[in-house]
């Protein structure tokens, strides 16, 4: 399997994070003044696309990486989604007790909390296996 | 575990990099298995034994446990 090299990987997250940032700017402050539903859902799942991309490359990052690179990848996700797991059960069993108030606009930083545990646990994992901790 | 992949690289003078080319590896794990931080899996001992055309046990010792 050829390898997806990282400046392969890098430039092409920079690239979907790019049209995220452009599509938040452009599309996303008309879904709140859209009356129709369905043009709700597009545009919401328009701006997500390029989430979704990064989360395909990210996926194939992995699985075009040797052995050692899978095993730091895979320990680092396992870490970001034990925690974040285990914060939303905690965040959830509170909010249900009514100890907490939060709406459903909280979930839109599970995925940022999450990639930024992964990369966190990734640099750490990294440097102790002697490498320069780059993601 | 360990071994001489460091030494056995030095011999043809190649750069880690060099040797992680040749195995389809990343520059880390061959840094990471020749300081004894990671011990390569079978598939991979075996691609090391047969680009230094060596055996496994030649190349890898059991350390302390």
């Amino acid at each position: 399997m050829s390898r997806y090299t990282e400046k392969r990987y890098r430039t092409h997250v920079l690239v979907a994070m790019a049209v995220y940032m452009l599509l938040m700017f452009l599309a996303w402050p008309y879904v709140r003044h859209v009356s129709s539903l369905p043009w709700k859902i597009a545009l919401t799942l328009v701006v997500v696309l390029p989430v979704v991309i990064v989360i395909w490359l990210m996926a194939k990052r992995v699985m075009h990486s040797d052995e050692l690179e899978q095993r730091l990848h895979l320990t680092a996700l396992s870490v970001a989604t034990g925690v974040v797991c285990a914060a939303s059960l905690i965040g959830g069993f509170l909010c249900a007790a009514g100890v907490l108030a939060l709406d459903g606009d909280v979930l839109i930083w599970v995925a940022p909390v999450l990639s930024l545990l992964y990369g966190a646990t990734h640099l750490w994992l990294g440097r102790r296996y002697g490498g320069t901790g780059c993601l | 575990m360990k071994n001489r992949v460091r030494e056995l690289r030095e011999g043809p003078g190649w750069s880690q990099g060099d040797l992680a080319e040749k195995l389809d590896v990343s520059r880390q794990t061959v840094n990471a298995i020749e300081t004894g931080k990671y011990d390569p899996s079978l598939p991979l001992a075996f691609r090391i034994a047969k680009l230094f055309r060596q055996s496994i046990e030649s190349i890898f010792a059991p350390g302390k446990e």
